[in-house]
């Protein structure tokens, strides 16, 4: 061992000493009659003569520093103070810290899904018009699909939107395809307020408009959002549905998470969840904004739906009561 | 929907069970909420998408069955008007041939009026109808079968022929429910020659109806323009198992056939007998249309590779004739009750579903695409930090009281049809509903509710905000180490300054705050860059008798004053420190002292309050207030001589402001 490597080793061994028994007997191993950096020092005077004087002068050096290591250590440990009984269980000082809304966080992480997917966020207004909300969407005033979307509307005939799909309408406005985009947030639907349903909720919402795009595409991106969310064990199933702005429309089901497809009360015996709905872009909303060479799919999801059943959650009413009791238990708040 | 498993099996074969024949349906596209046997039977009940009227009948789930399963339907959907010798006639009038382009008119005597057969009202009743007399019985009865809507008439009870038309504004009915409805020329009714006796496609007529004295009945079978029964139904209020089939479409062809099935059935059960010539405003409707298509764009749209012989087979197994098998480009005709598909995609969807979905693969297509815009990173910041404040975020639902609005309520923005008719208008504020959450949460038995909400806000005339707000009730926890106290001005004031900072809104100031949601002698608001973007303070209203505090900002105003932060070098050398204590008149405002002294020493120095007490000692208008002066220089240590200046700068200001300065 050469003598630098040996002089870090003693120091380290003597930082690391916690009593005065152990510093002696560090110094009693090294420094003492036959310790190891004695022996070195023996050792040179076999060395051959021009190398003798600057290998002396290194390993007493090194002896010195070492020595005076092990008389302040010896200091520090004979000096130091013992200090009173403390109750260490006490509960510490906290610092007050809240936590999100369980529907912001899920909203929040399947958002995260969606940019790492290169899909731009994009927002727009609650109130809507007739245009934007169904029209833009082919739905038209008589179309019995207004069924489906019971609405709220104000005194001056504008409405709560009932989706976001009105952003996508607003966004292929401004921007030309190929694009990718998703929108969040809070929609408005007639209907009573008990633990099943509420007069609002949060939308995601999901267009991808580019050439070439298939029903393949559009399940497999929604496959893959279903594992982001659920796991990657989740078993994820496709149905035909009907949307008047998509053709070919479709559903996602996952497999009850409770139950494990056997059925049972969350999932009204079925064995599975309605998560998503979906379907690639109706060409008359395509043709009308002027891209009838493009075609693409959308989709779209209700967050509260999708937490009850990730959490376990039996009453939608508890997501818009705010009880502390019930927020405090989502503040693994991914901050 | 419901219907029953017995009735479907006598027009197709299945060979399942009720559940499997659920799983299967699920498999294309229609999805049975629940099975639920019964004395004999089983019946099903399924949620039919609005796009397909013709599902809403024993028949069309039948056709969907057999074209599942490429069995042949048992029986024949072909008809044939009987022909009549005597001559009862019976005039017809169609006004509009848009409005109805089709109307059959079957004239029946010798009507026995009675019960209805078991099979007929056990049916009847298991999907939910209620049975009323033979006659009644058999149009429900046809209409569940066929899903044409029939309606019958007392022939004696018309005068004159059958008239098709618009109502005229100010005519009304009084319906089979004994209600009257006044009518408007948007409605389509069948009338006599003394006024309305149905309403078209909707509700027949009380005077009209069918009673136990009938003899002669008029048979009606038509087809009414879809839209028009939609909006008279909701204009009317009245939907009808008959309403809601003629707006999803009927079939003209059905008609036909509808009107020949309930005869006979009336011939067999009501002892009803033809007594003349049956109307046929339209024997011979074009009920066909072809929609062009092509074979390899089925593959390009599902993603997957389908054998054209299965695409084919899947069309005419569908009852769908291809003109086409050999080229790419073909033409599908479509029969009359497929009113729902017009386009190639349409067509693609029918293949798919039929193919299975489950056969289409999943792909991901990587690229290397960028999120371009993310609009909401900045709302997700600003929760991020209200969390780090110690606050629980809330989501509330929009709706509030008037009470809320500006007093002469011209800023509220009103619900036509409200959730709660006492909460008709939508949020000004986010304060509202946030009080209800303390509220709540002080019943629960918390003694702190900190809690927040970031959400749209709406005024009328203007455009709807994006609003952070937050509110602060109750007692600070009691603990070992501290003392409770209620929460007062300073706590919000305080979270309201280190939010401001957090999201780097460095240049503020507050000022008088006439806002009607706070009181005010304890309400700020916050200006920066000459603007408000914001207010804090005591909240108007007591919750369960404790003060709330609350603060409220627009986002949008918040972000416009945002400024990035420059970096200013750190001092190595300590501050030299000195307190200053004064006592000054209670009514001045530390602002004062703050801008009095802020800049105006030579070195340079933080100012802090350290401490501020009354006491009689001192004077009922005075307080004793102490000042903490940090003096710090970067580039040494200063001593005391070289302060001393400033010192005595300071204290001369101060006493020009009326301080006296304490020992
Ligand atoms: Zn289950």
């Amino acid at each position: 061992m050469d003598l630098e490597s040996l002089g870090k080793e003693v120091q380290l061994a003597i930082q690391k000493a916690a009593s005065l028994d152990e510093v002696e007997s560090l110094r009693i191993k090294y420094l003492g009659k036959k310790g190891e950096l004695t022996k070195v020092l023996h050792s040179i005077g076999k060395l051959p003569a021009n190398e003798r004087p600057k290998a002396g002068k290194l390993a007493n050096k090194l002896k010195n520093e070492l020595g005076e290591l092990i008389k302040e250590k010896k200091e520090e440990i004979k000096t130091h103070k013992s200090l009173p009984w403390e109750d260490l269980s006490l509960p510490g000082r906290r610092p007050n810290v809240g936590g999100l809304h369980p529907l912001s966080i899920l909203s929040h992480e399947i958002q995260e899904i969606f940019i790492k997917m290169g899909f731009s966020v994009v927002t727009g207004p609650e109130i809507e018009t007739e245009y934007y909300n169904f029209t833009a969407l082919n739905t038209p005033k008589d179309h019995p699909a207004r069924d489906m979307h019971d609405t709220f509307y104000l005194k001056d005939g504008r409405l709560l939107r009932t989706h976001t799909s009105p952003v996508q309408i607003r966004t292929l406005e401004k921007h030309s395809p190929p694009l990718r985009i998703i929108s969040p947030g809070r929609c408005y639907r007639v209907d009573t307020f008990d633990p099943i349903h509420s007069p609002t909720f949060t939308q995601i919402e999901g267009l991808w408009i580019d050439k070439n795009i298939s029903m393949a595409d559009l399940f497999g991106t929604l496959d893959l959002l279903a594992k982001s969310i659920f796991g990657k064990d989740v078993k994820t199933e496709f149905f035909p549905s009907y949307f008047p702005f998509t053709e070919p429309s479709a559903e996602m089901w996952i497999q009850c998470p409770f139950c494990k497809g056997k059925g049972c009360s969350v999932c009204k015996r079925r064995g599975r969840i309605e998560t998503v709905g979906a379907g690639m872009v109706h060409p008359n909303i395509l043709e009308s904004l002027g891209y009838g060479e493009f075609n693409g799919f959308a989709f779209g999801m209700g967050i509260d739906r999708i937490a009850m059943t990730k959490y376990d959650i039996d009453d939608i009413r508890l997501f818009f009561q705010n009880e502390l009791q019930f927020l405090r238990q989502f503040d693994d708040s991914k901050l | 929907m419901i219907v029953n498993y017995n009735w479907l099996s006598e027009w197709v074969d299945i060979n399942y069970s009720a559940e499997e024949l659920a799983e299967v349906l699920a498999k294309i596209g229609i999805e049975v909420e629940e099975v639920e046997k019964t004395h004999k039977d089983t019946i099903l009940k399924i949620d039919i998408t609005p796009n397909r009227g013709d599902l809403l009948s024993v028949i069309g789930l039948a056709r969907e069955i057999a074209a599942k399963t490429g069995k042949k339907l048992k029986k024949r959907i072909e008809y044939k008007l009987p022909k009549v010798k005597k001559e009862q006639k019976i005039n017809v009038t169609v006004e509009s041939n848009e409005d109805c382009p089709r109307y059959t008119a079957s004239p029946l005597n010798n009507i026995k009026i009675s019960n209805s057969p078991n099979f007929i009202t056990e049916r009847l009743e298991k999907c939910g109808i209620r049975p009323l007399n033979n006659v009644v019985d058999i149009t429900n009865y046809v209409l569940l079968e066929t899903g044409q809507p029939l309606h019958a008439f007392d022939f004696d009870e018309i005068g004159g022929g059958i008239i098709v038309r618009r109502a005229k504004n100010g005519e009304n009915i009084v319906t089979l429910e004994e209600t009257d409805k006044k009518l408007s020329k948007e409605d389509l009714i069948i009338a006599d020659n003394s006024g309305p006796i149905a309403i078209a496609g909707i509700m027949g007529g009380f005077e009209s109806g069918i009673t136990e004295d009938t003899e002669k009945i008029i048979l009606e079978s038509a087809f009414f323009k879809p839209s028009l029964i939609r909006e008279s139904s909701r204009r009317l209020k009245i939907s009808t198992e008959s309403s809601y089939r003629f707006e999803r479409t009927a079939d003209m062809y059905m008609v036909g056939y509808a009107a020949c099935y309930a005869i006979k059935l009336l011939e067999k059960y009501a002892n009803g007998k033809i007594m003349g010539k049956i109307v046929d405003t339209n024997p011979n409707p074009k009920i066909s249309k072809k929609i062009p298509f092509s074979y390899s764009k089925v593959n390009e749209l599902l993603g997957i590779t389908i054998e054209k012989k299965k695409s084919i087979s899947i069309l005419e197994n569908l009852g769908f004739t291809v003109s086409n098998k050999t080229g790419d480009k073909s033409e599908v005709l479509i029969p009359s009750h497929r009113n729902d598909l017009t386009i190639e995609e349409d067509l693609i969807e029918e293949i798919g579903r039929f193919a299975g979905y489950d056969n289409i693969p999943l792909r991901f297509r990587y690229s290397n695409h960028k999120p371009i815009w993310v609009e909401n990173r900045e709302i997700v910041e600003i929760k991020k930090i209200m969390v780090c404040l110690g606050f629980w975020e809330a989501i509330n639902i929009p709706f509030i009281e008037p009470y809320w609005s500006s007093p002469e309520k011209t800023e509220a923005v009103y619900l036509e049809n409200p959730m709660w008719s006492e909460k008709g208008i939508l949020r000004n504020s986010l304060i509202p509903g946030l009080l209800e959450n303390v509220k709540r949460n002080l019943n629960r038995g918390e003694e702190i509710v900190r809690i927040f909400e970031v959400g749209r806000v709406f005024t009328k005339g203007k455009e709807e905000e994006e609003n952070v707000g937050g509110v602060i009730g109750g007692y600070t926890l009691k603990n070992w180490y501290e003392n409770d106290r209620e929460v007062d001005f300073y706590d919000i004031k305080g979270v309201v300054e280190a939010f401001l900072e957090e999201i780097k809104v460095l240049d503020y100031s507050f000022q008088n705050c006439k806002n009607p949601l706070y009181l005010e002698e304890r309400a700020l608001s916050v200006v920066s860059g000459g603007k408000a973007c914001g207010t804090f303070g005591l909240i108007n209203q007591e919750v369960c008798k404790s003060n709330v505090f609350g603060f409220e900002f627009c986002i949008k105003k918040l972000i416009n004053s945002k400024k990035e932060k420059r970096f200013r070098k750190t001092s190595v050398f300590p501050p030299l420190k000195r307190d200053i204590s004064i006592i000054i008149e209670k009514t001045a405002p530390f602002e004062k002292i703050q801008t009095l002294l802020d800049h105006s020493t030579k070195q340079k120095a933080r100012i802090k309050l350290i401490d501020v007490y009354h006491a009689e000692r001192i004077g009922k208008d005075k307080k004793s207030m102490t000042i903490r002066l940090e003096f710090y220089n970067p580039k040494k240590t200063l001593t005391d001589d070289e302060i001393e200046g400033d010192i005595k700068l300071i204290t001369k200001k101060l006493e020009s402001i009326g301080a006296v300065l304490r020992e």
